[in-house]
């Protein structure tokens, strides 16, 4: 053991809210720092604001209004006496205004340099960037597509072409699967611009937008990268993040399955090479796609903590967000980072995290905000939950979807597997309709078992409507048994149902039929 | 004794009817579940109203005397076929924000026709036409926000 470090900041504010607000103020009080949270109207009394030692209003729940508003957010720093600011994921993670408007401020901004988010955190300035290191790239244009002028659609056309459908409408902001469109055809190709551009502009507060290919089938696996202020760059393992939908992530793991450890070196050297060359500092994500043929293409850089950078945790056995601040202070790279990186390509364990999210997997995951009633998560051996709901709170429309996750580690990925199934029996949520029915399914899946992985996973073995008529009958066998404390007939009024879904025109003509056979 | 209560089942969610469960009366028959995992949660929502969580699928059940169901569908057969058939009310199956409108009023549309986008989430949701028909009401405009089950277009 070197040195005992001292804490790196004495006070720390949380610019986000929901699990990954909950997570950083863990690690703050890890470290014995005191831990600022920030709220908008939709977030006051939840766990985030509760858990931590302070907390200051940003205004209204709009998160233009609120997560977004950088002058708010500094200024909540200054009043509270916080040294540092961790953006966590999301929101202005890598907005390098963000960051430069807190170094401006004289506090420390807990992630890369705002010169090095410019770098790579601008999808198309990756893309360049990691075309002068010498790093293979998907095949698509290098500069934003010209919306501004309707003269430069035939060029943009032009181009789709010689790249080849399908393709991708990419923004060049974005993340998450926001700001992204799939192209079959160039007639569809004007409107998947526009609207790309539109939700890019609303999300990112840029609307620029370039062309890929679309590489499928494809792994998505991605490199976690760790820097200090020397120009020291390191790997310390890869995720396999496959399993999406709607070009987000729902099922991630580490390490990525079926890699031998010389396709794994060259992955975590070709990461290291793109975070070097960008002068990456704290914590990034190199993610990359593996075509069937083997051959690697480089996606893009986060510059910031991953949704799934806990599978990284327990495998490594590091805290990354502890790292990030003990980075953000200046410090080197600690000796268990090290130690980690040079494991890196036989890290020994196995861990698999899945996203619950408020959506109806039987719907093509539709959001399904409301309010949670009863709320069990799983706990024993090799089982971690981050999450920032209780039973009873209220998940709010205006955020991200996603509740908790659920991640367990193991000595190896069918131990993982195993435990993550019995994990998942244990999870109960009633009161909203989550995607815990999707995640048993895949906990169960052969294929998965096998490690037979791509981003077309849940397209070829996911069929939703379907796995939810099977549950119909044990679903009516519990009616059955709860009903009986229904009064008779006659004391209630009738039902009025009151949604329906655009698939079928029976709620408009059965809410039709309600009131003429009902009158009040 | 009391008498056998027929209950007709139907999924808020789908419009389906599931089947039919039977309420003899008796008290609490005991569950029997086969693991942790086919444990289910009822709750009694409202009146006639249950919510049944079963292997992590919410189903929002609407319970009615079968006999008074049989009754009224005999009605509605019966004022089908004389031909009346009232426009479809196409609602918001989820609160957000109208994000844009395919169609304006006189528009022809089939069946899986975008009609609007709904955004909640940070998500842009496509709502579609559930049938062949003429855009009679657009309700909605770009930029409005929509409660669960507002009316945002009526084909006729």
């Amino acid at each position: 053991m070197s040195q005992v470090p001292g804490p790196p900041f004495r006070r720390v504010l949380v610019a986000n809210r929901g699990e990954i607000a909950v997570r950083i103020i863990r690690a703050c009080h890890d470290l014995r720092m005191e831990a600022v949270a920030v709220y908008s109207d939709a977030d006051i009394g939840a766990m985030h604001v509760r858990r931590a030692d302070a907390a200051v209003r940003l205004g209204p729940a709009a998160a233009s209004d609120s997560y977004l508003r950088i002058d708010r957010i500094i200024e909540a720093a200054l009043a509270s006496g916080a040294q540092a600011i961790h953006p966590g994921y999301g929101f202005l993670a890598e907005r390098a205004a963000f960051a430069r408007a807190i170094v401006d401020a004289g506090l420390v901004f807990v992630g890369p340099s705002p010169a090095s988010i410019e770098a790579v955190g601008d999808k198309l300035a990756g893309r360049r960037l990691a075309r002068d290191a010498g790093v293979p790239t998907v095949p698509g244009t290098l500069e934003p597509a010209d919306l501004d002028r309707p003269d430069a659609l035939a060029g943009i056309i032009a181009e789709a072409t010689r790249i080849g459908f399908p393709l991708m409408v990419k923004a060049s902001a974005g993340g998450g699967g926001r700001g992204m469109r799939r192209v079959e055809r160039s007639v569809d190709l004007p409107l998947a611009l526009t609207s790309a551009s539109a939700e890019a502009s609303a999300s990112f507060g840029d609307g620029s937008v370039y062309l890929e290919r679309e590489v499928r089938p494809a792994r998505h696996i991605e490199v976690q990268l760790l820097g200090d202020l020397t120009g020291r760059v390191v790997a310390v393992g890869e995720r396999d993040c496959s399993i999406q939908r709607r070009h987000q992530k729902l099922v991630e793991e580490a390490p990525a399955p079926g890699l031998d450890p010389a396709a794994r070196s060259e992955l975590l050297a070709m990461g290291v090479r793109i975070g070097t060359a960008a002068g990456l500092t704290n914590a990034a994500t190199a993610e990359f796609l593996l075509a069937r043929d083997g051959t690697w293409s480089f996606l893009e850089v986060n510059t910031r903590l991953q949704v799934e950078h806990g599978v990284t945790e327990l495998t490594t056995g590091l805290d990354l967000v502890a790292e990030q601040f003990h980075l953000a202070a200046g410090r080197p790279l600690s000796d268990a980072v090290l130690a980690a990186a040079a494991r890196a390509s036989d890290p020994g364990r196995h861990s698999i995290e899945v996203r619950l999210a408020a959506e109806d997997p039987a719907s093509d995951f539709i959001p399904n905000p409301g309010v949670v009633r009863d709320w069990v998560m799983p706990a024993g051996p090799g089982v971690r939950v981050d999450t920032g709901i209780e039973a009873g709170d209220r998940i709010p429309p205006e955020y991200d979807n996603l509740i908790a996750k659920v991640l367990v580690v193991a000595a190896d990925r069918p131990a993982a597997i195993d435990r993550l199934r019995r994990a998942l029996d244990e999870t109960v949520v009633t009161g909203v309709q989550t995607t815990l029915p999707f995640h048993r399914f895949v906990a169960r899946h052969p294929g998965f078992r096998v490690g037979d992985l791509s981003t077309d996973w849940v397209a070829e073995a996911w069929d939703g409507a379907g796995e939810r008529a099977g549950a119909v009958p044990g679903a009516l066998a519990a009616l059955a048994r709860g009903v009986r404390d229904e009064p008779a007939p006659g004391s209630a009024s009738p039902p009025i149902v009151a949604t329906a879904t655009p698939a079928s025109g029976w709620l408009a003509a059965s809410r039709e039929e309600a009131v003429d056979r009902w009158p009040r | 004794m009391a008498a056998v209560r027929r209950l007709r089942v139907t999924d808020r969610a789908t419009g389906a009817v599931l089947g039919e469960v039977e309420d003899d009366g008796s008290v609490g028959a005991a569950s029997d579940p086969t693991s942790v995992r086919s444990q289910a949660d009822v709750t009694r929502l409202a009146p006639g109203r249950f919510e049944v969580v079963v292997d992590g699928w919410r189903f929002d059940l609407v319970v009615e005397d079968a006999d008074r169901v049989d009754l009224r569908e005999r009605a509605t057969r019966t004022r089908d076929a004389s031909g009346h058939r009232g426009p479809t009310e196409v609602r918001a199956i989820i609160p957000g924000r109208v994000a844009s409108v395919a169609v304006a009023v006189g528009d022809v549309v089939t069946a899986g026709s975008r009609l609007l986008a709904v955004e909640a989430m940070k998500m842009e949701n496509d709502v579609r036409s559930p049938r062949d028909g003429t855009v009679e009401r657009v309700a909605v405009g770009p930029g409005q926000t929509v409660e669960l089950g507002d009316v945002l277009v009526v084909i006729a």
